[in-house]
C-alpha cells in the first residue's frame, strides 16, 4: 500500500453572498492514492469542481486540513501554495486552455517557466519527450488553432506532465471531444495513472470515462455519496 | 512570452506611436519656435544686453541715449559695447500692400548683432550705405525681391543686398541693415539707440558687471543674453497664447495615447482572463502576472517608441530647410522615451489591476 498523495481531513467549503452562507462542500475526508485513476462524478452543482479546486490548492477550504505529498498545506501563503502547485500538481482543463499565441511546445514549456525560471535545454528536451509520448512531437511548432480538439487536449496533458507531478487533476477533459479523441485522451490518462508515484483525479459527468476509472466517487449536494474501487463501474 | 492578441497589441502599439509622434512633433515645433523667439539674442555674440529700465524682453520697445555706449566702453570688464536699432517697419510690396518687418540696425564696421548665416553675400553688404539683408525663407512674404532691388520701408528706400538663410526670428521677417540706414528708416534720432550689446573680456565676472552697469546707468537695465532670451520666450508664450495652445495639443496627444493604451491593454486582459487564471492555477504568483503585464507594456512601449521615433525623424527630416521651425534639443528624445514608458505603465495600470484580481479557481469554471 502506497502512502496517499493527497489527504483531505474534515474539509468543508462555504460560500457567502454577504447575507447568506451556503455550504457547497460538506465535511469531506478523502485519501487519493498513487497508481490510481479516480473519477469524480455527479450532477451539475454537486460540488465536484469545488472539491477539485480545493484538492488543487487553488481554493482554500473554509475548514479542514489538506496534506499534499506529506506536506500540510494549512498556513501556507498564497505564493507558497502557487509554488506547491507548480512542483506537485499537473492540471488538465476543459478545452485544453492553451495560450493561442504560443506554439504547442511553448505551451508545454510555459508551465516550467511560470515563475520566471529560465528554460534550460534539458527542460526543452523533456517537453519534447512528453509531447512524443503523447504522439504530438510532430506538432510541437503548431499553434493551438492549427490542432484538433483531441490534439489540443493532449498538448494540455503534456503541459500538465512536464513538471513530473505526483497529482494530475483533470477538469472534464473529454467534455468537448468526439468519441475517438475522448478514448485517445482517456487511454493516455489511464496509462499515466499506472505510474506508482502518481495519482490521476478526473472530474466528469461523461459516462465514457467510467470504464477507465480504478475508483469512482459520486457526489451529490456537496457530499460524497458513493466511493468505490472497481475495474468497471459503468453502472454508477 | 506574451499573452496577447495581435489586434489589441497592434492597438496598444498604435497608442504609443501616437504619443511619440504627436507629442514629439508638437514639442519639436514648440522648441523650434523657442529658437526663433530668442534667435536675435542667442546669435548676437553679446554677453550682456543693456535695455531701457523695466524692459524685460526684445518684444518690448527699448530706447536708450547713445552716449551710454561711450560710458560703457570705458568700463574695465568690457571688451566692446555697440548700439543696435530694433524697431518695426512696413515694407511696401510690389502690389502696393505692406508687409510688417522687424528692422535691425547694426553698427559699422564691426556689425555686432547682425545676421548670423548667409545664403548669398556676407556681412560686408551691410557696410554699404543702403544695403540690407532679408531671409530667403521670407522672400515670398516680401514680394520676392531679387538681389539689388530697391524696396521701400516706411517710405524710405533700401536696397536688398544679401540673402540670409535661417537668420529668422519669431513674428515679422527680419530686415538687417546698418544703424545709419535703420535710423533713417525708423526715424530714431542719432542720439538714441534701442539696446546696447556688450561683450565682456575673458574671465570677467558677469554678475559683477551687471551690477556695475546698473550703477553706472541707473536709468537702464542690464541682462545677460540668457536672461533676455528666456524672458523673451516666456513673454511670447504667455502673451500670444502659443504656450497654452501647444500645451493643450501636447496634452491631447498624451491623453489620446494613454486612452488607446489603457483600453487596448485592458481589453487584452479581459479577453485573456482564462489564460491568466490558467497560469495562476499552474503556479504563477501575483508577481509573475505583474511581470507579464509589465513585460508586455515594456515590449509595446519599445516597439511603439521605435516606430514613433522613426516617423518623428521622417518629420524632422521633411521640415528641415523649410519655413516650419522644428528643433529637438538633445535631452528631449531620452526624456520623451522615459515619459512614453511611464505612460505605458500608467496605461497598463487598469489592466494590471484587473489581471491581479483574477483567481486561479476561475480556470475551472
Amino acid at each position: 500500500m502506497y502512502a496517499p498523495v493527497l489527504q483531505l481531513d474534515g474539509v468543508v467549503r462555504d460560500f457567502s453572498d454577504g447575507r447568506v452562507v451556503r455550504r457547497v462542500l460538506k465535511e469531506t475526508n478523502l485519501d487519493i492514492l498513487p497508481g490510481e485513476l479516480t473519477a469524480l462524478a455527479g450532477p451539475s452543482g454537486s460540488g465536484k469542481t469545488t472539491l477539485l479546486t480545493i484538492m488543487g490548492l487553488v481554493l482554500r477550504p473554509s475548514a479542514g486540513r489538506i496534506v499534499v505529498a506529506g506536506r500540510d498545506a494549512a498556513g501556507l501563503s498564497e505564493d507558497e501554495l502557487a509554488t506547491l502547485r507548480m512542483e506537485k500538481y499537473g492540471f488538465v482543463f476543459q478545452q485544453a486552455a492553451l495560450v493561442p499565441a504560443l506554439s504547442a511546445l511553448d505551451n508545454v514549456l510555459v508551465a516550467t517557466a511560470i515563475q520566471g525560471a529560465r528554460i534550460k535545454p534539458e527542460t526543452r528536451k523533456r517537453a519534447l519527450e512528453v509531447l512524443d509520448k503523447l504522439g504530438m512531437k510532430e506538432y510541437a511548432d503548431a499553434r493551438p488553432q492549427q490542432l484538433s480538439g483531441g490534439q489540443q487536449q493532449r498538448v494540455g496533458i503534456a503541459r500538465a506532465l512536464v513538471g513530473d507531478p505526483v497529482l494530475l487533476l483533470c477538469d472534464e477533459p473529454t467534455s468537448a471531444l468526439d468519441v475517438e479523441s475522448s478514448h485517445l485522451v482517456l487511454d493516455t490518462l489511464k496509462r499515466l495513472s499506472r505510474d506508482p508515484r502518481r495519482a490521476v483525479v478526473l472530474v466528469t459527468h461523461d459516462p465514457r470515462v467510467f470504464p477507465y476509472a480504478d475508483r469512482l466517487i459520486k457526489m451529490e449536494d456537496g457530499a460524497i455519496v458513493y466511493d468505490t474501487r472497481t475495474a468497471s463501474a459503468g453502472g454508477i | 512570452m506574451l499573452l496577447h492578441e495581435r489586434s489589441t497589441t497592434a492597438g496598444a502599439i498604435l497608442g504609443v506611436v501616437a504619443i511619440v509622434f504627436l507629442v514629439g512633433q508638437q514639442l519639436a515645433i514648440m522648441f523650434g519656435l523657442f529658437t526663433l523667439m530668442s534667435a536675435v539674442v542667442d546669435n548676437s555674440g553679446a554677453d550682456i544686453w543693456v535695455v531701457s529700465k523695466n524692459v524685460e524682453n526684445t518684444a518690448s520697445v527699448s530706447s536708450l541715449p547713445s552716449r551710454y555706449v561711450d560710458r560703457l566702453a570705458g568700463m574695465e570688464a568690457i571688451e566692446w559695447a555697440e548700439p543696435v536699432i530694433y524697431s518695426g517697419g512696413q515694407l511696401r510690396l510690389p502690389n502696393g500692400t505692406f508687409q510688417p518687418v522687424q528692422v535691425i540696425g547694426v553698427t559699422r564696421p564691426e556689425l555686432h548683432g547682425g545676421p548670423w548665416r548667409f545664403a548669398s553675400g556676407g556681412n560686408d553688404v551691410l557696410l554699404e550705405y543702403d544695403g540690407a539683408t532679408v531671409d530667403k525663407f521670407d522672400l515670398e512674404d516680401l514680394g520676392s525681391p531679387e538681389l539689388g532691388r530697391i524696396v521701400e520701408v516706411n517710405s524710405r528706400r533700401i536696397r536688398i543686398a544679401g540673402y540670409t538663410e535661417g537668420s529668422r526670428a519669431f513674428g515679422a521677417p527680419l530686415l538687417f541693415t546698418n544703424a545709419t540706414k535703420a535710423r533713417e528708416v525708423t526715424g530714431l534720432p542719432a542720439d538714441r539707440c534701442s539696446n546696447i550689446l556688450i561683450r565682456l573680456k575673458p574671465g570677467a565676472n558677469v554678475r559683477q558687471a551687471l551690477v556695475d552697469i546698473e550703477v553706472l546707468l541707473p536709468k537702464a537695465s542690464a541682462l545677460t543674453s540668457q536672461e533676455l532670451a528666456r524672458n523673451t520666450i516666456i513673454y511670447n508664450l504667455t502673451s500670444t497664447g502659443i504656450g497654452s495652445s501647444f500645451g493643450l495639443s501636447t496634452l491631447v496627444g498624451i491623453l489620446v495615447g494613454v486612452v488607446i493604451i489603457t483600453l487596448t491593454m485592458y481589453t487584452n486582459v479581459l479577453n485573456r482572463q482564462r489564460d491568466f487564471a490558467v497560469l495562476r492555477a499552474l503556479g504563477a504568483r501575483r508577481r509573475d502576472v505583474f511581470a507579464i503585464i509589465v513585460y508586455q507594456a515594456l515590449t509595446i512601449g519599445l516597439i511603439g517608441l521605435l516606430i514613433g521615433f522613426f516617423l518623428l525623424a521622417g518629420f524632422l527630416f521633411g521640415v528641415k530647410g523649410s519655413r516650419l521651425p522644428a528643433n529637438l534639443p538633445l535631452w528631449l528624445p531620452p526624456a520623451h522615451a522615459l515619459l512614453t514608458f511611464l505612460l505605458c505603465f500608467a496605461g497598463s495600470a487598469l489592466a494590471l489591476r484587473r489581471a491581479l484580481k483574477i483567481e486561479p479557481a476561475s480556470a475551472f469554471r
